[in-house]
Protein backbone atom coordinates (compact mmCIF):
# COMPACT_ATOMS: atom_id res chain seq x y z
CA UNK A 1 0.00 0.00 0.00
CA UNK A 2 1.63 2.96 0.90
CA UNK A 3 5.86 2.50 0.79
CA UNK A 4 7.64 1.74 3.71
CA UNK A 5 10.10 3.54 5.78
CA UNK A 6 13.27 2.37 3.54
CA UNK A 7 12.04 3.02 0.59
CA UNK A 8 11.69 6.82 1.62
CA UNK A 9 15.24 6.40 3.53
CA UNK A 10 16.95 4.95 0.01
CA UNK A 11 15.32 7.64 -1.97
CA UNK A 12 17.06 10.15 0.73
CA UNK A 13 20.31 8.22 0.59
CA UNK A 14 20.39 8.04 -3.35
CA UNK A 15 19.78 11.89 -3.48
CA UNK A 16 22.70 12.47 -0.93
CA UNK A 17 25.11 10.59 -2.57
CA UNK A 18 24.42 12.86 -6.44
CA UNK A 19 24.64 15.22 -4.06
CA UNK A 20 27.74 14.19 -2.15
CA UNK A 21 29.47 12.98 -5.97
CA UNK A 22 28.16 16.40 -7.06
CA UNK A 23 30.48 18.30 -4.49
CA UNK A 24 33.56 15.93 -4.77
CA UNK A 25 33.47 15.86 -8.58
CA UNK A 26 32.52 19.41 -9.93
CA UNK A 27 35.06 22.59 -9.87
CA UNK A 28 32.40 25.39 -10.50
CA UNK A 29 31.58 27.01 -6.82
CA UNK A 30 28.21 27.59 -7.83
CA UNK A 31 27.31 23.52 -8.26
CA UNK A 32 28.70 22.27 -5.64
CA UNK A 33 26.38 24.65 -3.78
CA UNK A 34 23.82 22.92 -5.63
CA UNK A 35 25.07 20.16 -4.76
CA UNK A 36 25.21 20.83 -0.98
CA UNK A 37 21.44 22.13 -1.15
CA UNK A 38 20.41 18.93 -2.62
CA UNK A 39 22.04 17.58 0.23
CA UNK A 40 20.33 19.16 2.68
CA UNK A 41 16.93 18.08 0.66
CA UNK A 42 17.70 14.40 1.16
CA UNK A 43 18.30 14.47 5.16
CA UNK A 44 14.88 16.73 5.27
CA UNK A 45 13.09 13.61 3.58
CA UNK A 46 15.06 11.08 6.00
CA UNK A 47 13.31 13.45 9.22
CA UNK A 48 10.15 13.74 7.90
CA UNK A 49 10.15 9.80 6.98
CA UNK A 50 11.15 9.09 10.24
CA UNK A 51 8.66 11.47 11.96
CA UNK A 52 5.59 9.90 10.04
CA UNK A 53 7.29 6.17 11.25
CA UNK A 54 7.41 7.36 14.84
CA UNK A 55 4.42 10.03 14.65
CA UNK A 56 6.23 12.58 15.89
CA UNK A 57 5.73 16.13 14.83
CA UNK A 58 9.68 16.82 15.48
CA UNK A 59 10.54 15.52 11.85
CA UNK A 60 8.82 18.20 10.33
CA UNK A 61 10.03 20.79 12.66
CA UNK A 62 13.46 19.86 12.08
CA UNK A 63 13.02 19.80 8.50
CA UNK A 64 11.65 23.16 8.29
CA UNK A 65 15.02 24.68 11.01
CA UNK A 66 17.24 22.52 7.82
CA UNK A 67 15.13 24.96 5.15
CA UNK A 68 15.68 28.13 7.10
CA UNK A 69 19.38 27.32 7.58
CA UNK A 70 20.06 26.07 4.27
CA UNK A 71 18.14 30.05 2.87
CA UNK A 72 20.74 31.51 5.16
CA UNK A 73 23.13 29.62 4.33
CA UNK A 74 22.74 30.39 0.47
CA UNK A 75 22.68 33.70 0.86
CA UNK A 76 26.19 34.17 2.14
CA UNK A 77 27.57 31.94 0.22
CA UNK A 78 26.20 33.02 -2.93
CA UNK A 79 27.37 36.76 -1.81
CA UNK A 80 31.40 35.15 -1.04
CA UNK A 81 30.55 33.81 -4.21
CA UNK A 82 30.46 37.40 -5.73
CA UNK A 83 33.14 38.63 -3.75
CA UNK A 84 35.08 36.07 -4.80
CA UNK A 85 34.52 36.49 -9.30
CA UNK A 86 35.12 40.34 -8.27
CA UNK A 87 38.62 39.96 -7.17
CA UNK A 88 39.69 36.80 -7.95
CA UNK A 89 37.98 36.48 -11.48
CA UNK A 90 37.56 32.70 -11.26
CA UNK A 91 34.91 30.88 -9.53
CA UNK A 92 37.13 27.30 -9.81
CA UNK A 93 37.93 26.10 -6.61
CA UNK A 94 41.03 24.91 -7.75
CA UNK A 95 42.49 28.22 -8.57
CA UNK A 96 41.56 29.49 -5.29
CA UNK A 97 45.01 29.29 -3.39
CA UNK A 98 45.99 32.35 -2.69
CA UNK A 99 46.32 31.54 1.79
CA UNK A 100 48.67 28.67 0.01
CA UNK A 101 51.23 30.64 -1.50
CA UNK B 1 -1.36 1.55 -4.26
CA UNK B 2 -1.71 4.52 -5.83
CA UNK B 3 0.80 6.13 -3.47
CA UNK B 4 3.40 3.51 -4.13
CA UNK B 5 2.68 4.36 -7.73
CA UNK B 6 2.78 8.14 -6.82
CA UNK B 7 6.54 7.30 -4.89
CA UNK B 8 7.99 5.52 -7.82
CA UNK B 9 6.91 8.15 -10.52
CA UNK B 10 8.35 11.25 -8.11
CA UNK B 11 11.46 9.50 -6.66
CA UNK B 12 12.49 8.37 -10.03
CA UNK B 13 12.35 11.90 -11.54
CA UNK B 14 13.68 13.72 -8.40
CA UNK B 15 16.80 11.00 -8.48
CA UNK B 16 16.98 11.95 -12.81
CA UNK B 17 16.83 15.21 -12.37
CA UNK B 18 19.32 15.34 -9.55
CA UNK B 19 22.15 13.58 -11.69
CA UNK B 20 21.54 16.06 -14.39
CA UNK B 21 21.83 18.65 -11.87
CA UNK B 22 25.59 16.99 -11.57
CA UNK B 23 26.15 15.94 -14.79
CA UNK B 24 25.18 19.32 -17.05
CA UNK B 25 28.22 21.46 -18.39
CA UNK B 26 26.43 24.45 -18.23
CA UNK B 27 25.45 25.63 -14.40
CA UNK B 28 22.60 27.92 -15.69
CA UNK B 29 21.15 24.35 -16.83
CA UNK B 30 22.19 22.94 -13.52
CA UNK B 31 19.80 25.74 -11.87
CA UNK B 32 16.89 25.07 -14.01
CA UNK B 33 17.14 21.20 -13.17
CA UNK B 34 17.27 21.96 -9.77
CA UNK B 35 14.38 23.46 -9.89
CA UNK B 36 12.83 19.83 -11.08
CA UNK B 37 13.97 18.28 -8.38
CA UNK B 38 13.08 20.66 -5.75
CA UNK B 39 9.50 20.26 -6.54
CA UNK B 40 10.10 16.56 -6.88
CA UNK B 41 11.44 16.60 -3.55
CA UNK B 42 8.06 18.43 -2.71
CA UNK B 43 5.74 16.07 -3.89
CA UNK B 44 7.73 13.57 -1.92
CA UNK B 45 6.48 15.35 1.27
CA UNK B 46 3.27 15.83 -0.12
CA UNK B 47 3.18 12.05 0.03
CA UNK B 48 4.59 11.98 3.43
CA UNK B 49 1.81 14.73 4.77
CA UNK B 50 3.97 17.19 5.49
CA UNK B 51 1.87 19.86 3.54
CA UNK B 52 3.33 22.69 5.31
CA UNK B 53 7.00 21.60 4.55
CA UNK B 54 6.07 21.05 0.92
CA UNK B 55 4.37 24.26 0.49
CA UNK B 56 8.15 25.59 2.43
CA UNK B 57 9.99 23.89 -0.11
CA UNK B 58 8.20 25.47 -3.11
CA UNK B 59 8.23 28.88 -1.64
CA UNK B 60 11.91 28.86 0.07
CA UNK B 61 14.18 26.89 -2.41
CA UNK B 62 12.03 27.62 -5.46
CA UNK B 63 11.14 31.02 -5.28
CA UNK B 64 14.20 32.46 -3.31
CA UNK B 65 16.78 30.26 -3.07
CA UNK B 66 16.67 28.87 -7.06
CA UNK B 67 16.33 33.11 -8.28
CA UNK B 68 19.35 33.29 -6.11
CA UNK B 69 20.86 30.86 -7.87
CA UNK B 70 20.36 32.40 -11.31
CA UNK B 71 21.57 36.25 -10.09
CA UNK B 72 24.71 34.52 -8.97
CA UNK B 73 25.13 32.64 -11.90
CA UNK B 74 24.56 35.63 -14.16
CA UNK B 75 26.94 38.08 -12.28
CA UNK B 76 29.84 35.98 -12.95
CA UNK B 77 31.35 36.01 -16.18
CA UNK B 78 30.63 32.91 -17.93
CA UNK B 79 33.80 33.16 -20.12
CA UNK B 80 36.13 31.75 -16.92
CA UNK B 81 33.99 29.05 -15.54
CA UNK B 82 36.47 26.28 -14.71
CA UNK B 83 34.23 23.15 -16.58
CA UNK B 84 35.40 24.28 -19.75
CA UNK B 85 39.05 23.04 -19.81
CA UNK B 86 38.83 19.94 -18.11
CA UNK B 87 38.55 18.20 -14.09
CA UNK B 88 40.99 16.32 -12.13
CA UNK B 89 41.05 12.46 -13.47
CA UNK B 90 41.92 11.51 -9.86
CA UNK B 91 38.53 13.56 -8.82
CA UNK B 92 36.33 12.58 -11.27
CA UNK B 93 37.22 8.76 -10.12
CA UNK B 94 37.65 9.10 -6.52
CA UNK B 95 33.94 11.54 -6.05
CA UNK B 96 31.91 8.00 -7.46
CA UNK B 97 33.62 5.70 -5.56
CA UNK B 98 33.26 7.14 -2.70
CA UNK B 99 30.08 7.84 -3.32
CA UNK B 100 28.76 4.15 -4.13
CA UNK B 101 31.00 3.03 -1.25
CA UNK B 102 28.93 5.32 1.52
CA UNK B 103 25.68 4.54 -0.37
CA UNK B 104 26.49 1.07 0.09
CA UNK B 105 27.13 2.01 3.82
CA UNK B 106 23.80 3.83 4.20
CA UNK B 107 21.86 0.87 2.12
CA UNK B 108 23.18 -1.74 4.83
CA UNK B 109 22.95 0.47 7.76
CA UNK B 110 18.77 0.75 6.16
CA UNK B 111 18.00 -2.57 5.66
CA UNK B 112 19.11 -3.93 9.10
CA UNK B 113 16.15 -3.96 11.20
CA UNK B 114 16.92 -1.32 13.52
CA UNK B 115 14.00 -0.84 16.15
CA UNK B 116 12.24 2.51 16.25
CA UNK B 117 10.99 3.88 19.14
CA UNK B 118 7.87 4.29 20.84
CA UNK B 119 5.26 6.36 18.74
CA UNK B 120 4.49 9.67 19.47
CA UNK B 121 1.19 11.79 19.42
CA UNK B 122 1.77 13.25 16.21
CA UNK B 123 -0.94 10.98 14.49
CA UNK B 124 -3.14 11.61 12.00
CA UNK B 125 -6.56 11.47 14.34
CA UNK B 126 -5.00 14.02 16.69
CA UNK B 127 -3.59 16.33 13.62
CA UNK B 128 -6.84 15.94 12.29
CA UNK B 129 -8.25 16.98 15.79
CA UNK B 130 -6.33 20.32 15.87
CA UNK B 131 -7.16 21.35 12.83
CA UNK B 132 -4.55 20.28 10.05
CA UNK B 133 -0.58 19.94 9.24
CA UNK B 134 -0.02 23.54 9.73
CA UNK B 135 -1.62 23.98 13.02
CA UNK B 136 -0.24 21.07 14.50
CA UNK B 137 3.40 22.12 13.07
CA UNK B 138 2.63 25.73 14.66
CA UNK B 139 1.45 24.37 17.82
CA UNK B 140 4.80 21.91 18.40
CA UNK B 141 6.73 24.82 17.19
CA UNK B 142 5.63 27.52 19.20
CA UNK B 143 5.55 25.32 21.80
CA UNK B 144 8.15 22.43 22.34
CA UNK B 145 10.70 24.51 20.07
CA UNK B 146 10.09 28.12 20.82
CA UNK B 147 13.69 28.87 21.45
CA UNK B 148 15.18 27.26 18.32
CA UNK B 149 12.80 29.31 16.55
CA UNK B 150 14.06 32.81 17.78
CA UNK B 151 17.28 31.84 17.35
CA UNK B 152 16.71 30.50 13.66
CA UNK B 153 15.28 34.00 13.11
CA UNK B 154 18.33 35.22 14.33
CA UNK B 155 20.40 33.42 12.34
CA UNK B 156 18.64 34.91 9.06
CA UNK B 157 18.80 38.59 9.97
CA UNK B 158 22.91 37.63 10.59
CA UNK B 159 22.74 35.84 7.22
CA UNK B 160 20.89 38.91 5.78
CA UNK B 161 23.48 41.08 7.15
CA UNK B 162 26.56 38.74 6.15
CA UNK B 163 25.15 38.28 2.82
CA UNK B 164 24.98 42.70 2.29
CA UNK B 165 28.69 43.32 4.14
CA UNK B 166 30.11 40.38 1.64
CA UNK B 167 28.86 41.29 -1.36
CA UNK B 168 29.04 45.41 -1.11
CA UNK B 169 31.53 46.38 -3.58
CA UNK B 170 34.26 47.14 -1.67
CA UNK B 171 37.27 49.52 -2.29
CA UNK B 172 39.66 46.77 0.57
CA UNK B 173 42.27 45.95 -2.69
CA UNK B 174 43.23 49.51 -2.94
CA UNK B 175 42.86 50.05 0.46
CA UNK B 176 44.82 47.04 1.28
CA UNK B 177 47.32 48.03 -1.40
CA UNK B 178 47.37 52.04 0.31
CA UNK B 179 48.19 50.48 4.02
CA UNK B 180 51.16 48.13 2.79
CA UNK B 181 52.76 50.38 1.07
CA UNK B 182 52.51 53.05 3.90
CA UNK B 183 53.60 50.56 6.49
CA UNK B 184 56.01 48.33 4.13
CA UNK B 185 59.96 48.96 5.21
CA UNK B 186 61.37 47.84 2.08
CA UNK B 187 65.52 48.15 2.67
CA UNK B 188 65.97 46.94 -0.39
CA UNK B 189 64.94 49.23 -2.76
CA UNK B 190 64.68 52.64 -0.70
CA UNK B 191 62.98 54.19 -4.16
CA UNK B 192 59.81 52.47 -3.38
CA UNK B 193 59.21 53.61 0.08
CA UNK B 194 59.35 57.49 -0.68
CA UNK B 195 55.90 56.29 -2.91
CA UNK B 196 53.45 56.76 0.19
CA UNK B 197 54.72 59.70 1.14
CA UNK B 198 54.58 61.36 -2.18
CA UNK B 199 51.27 61.16 -2.55
CA UNK B 200 50.25 63.79 -0.06
CA UNK B 201 52.79 66.07 -0.98
CA UNK B 202 51.14 65.62 -4.92
CA UNK B 203 48.25 66.38 -3.71
CA UNK B 204 49.12 69.52 -2.11
CA UNK B 205 50.76 70.49 -5.06
CA UNK B 206 47.26 69.91 -7.77
CA UNK B 207 45.60 71.49 -4.81
CA UNK B 208 47.92 74.38 -4.99
CA UNK B 209 47.82 74.51 -8.54
CA UNK B 210 43.77 74.28 -9.03
CA UNK B 211 43.87 77.23 -6.34
CA UNK B 212 46.06 79.23 -8.64
CA UNK B 213 44.44 78.73 -11.57
CA UNK B 214 41.00 80.01 -9.82
CA UNK B 215 43.07 82.67 -9.04
CA UNK B 216 44.28 83.40 -12.55
CA UNK B 217 40.28 83.38 -13.78
CA UNK B 218 39.69 85.72 -11.32
CA UNK B 219 41.83 87.90 -12.50
CA UNK B 220 41.16 87.46 -16.21
CA UNK B 221 37.52 88.27 -15.32
CA UNK B 222 38.16 91.05 -13.43
CA UNK B 223 40.28 92.45 -16.37
CA UNK B 224 37.36 91.51 -18.78
CA UNK B 225 35.34 94.09 -16.73
CA UNK B 226 37.53 96.91 -16.73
Amino acid sequence: MHPGLEWYLSLSAVLFVIGLIGVLTRRNVLVIFMSVEMMLNAVNISFIAFGRALSSATGQVFALFVITIAAAEAAVGLAIVIALARRQDTVDVGQIDTLRE
Amino acid sequence: MSAAIFFGIFAALAVLTSLLVVAQRNPTHSALFLVLSFLNVACIYVLLGADFVAVTQVIVYTGAVLVLFLFAIMLVRMEDLPEMYGGHPVQRFVGPVLGVALFLEILAVILSTVPLGAAGTFTPDAIAAVGGNVQAIGRSLYSDFLVPFEISSLVLLVGAIGAIVLAKPDESAARDRETSSLFTISLAHPSESTVASESPYTMLQEREILLRQEHEMDEAGEALRR
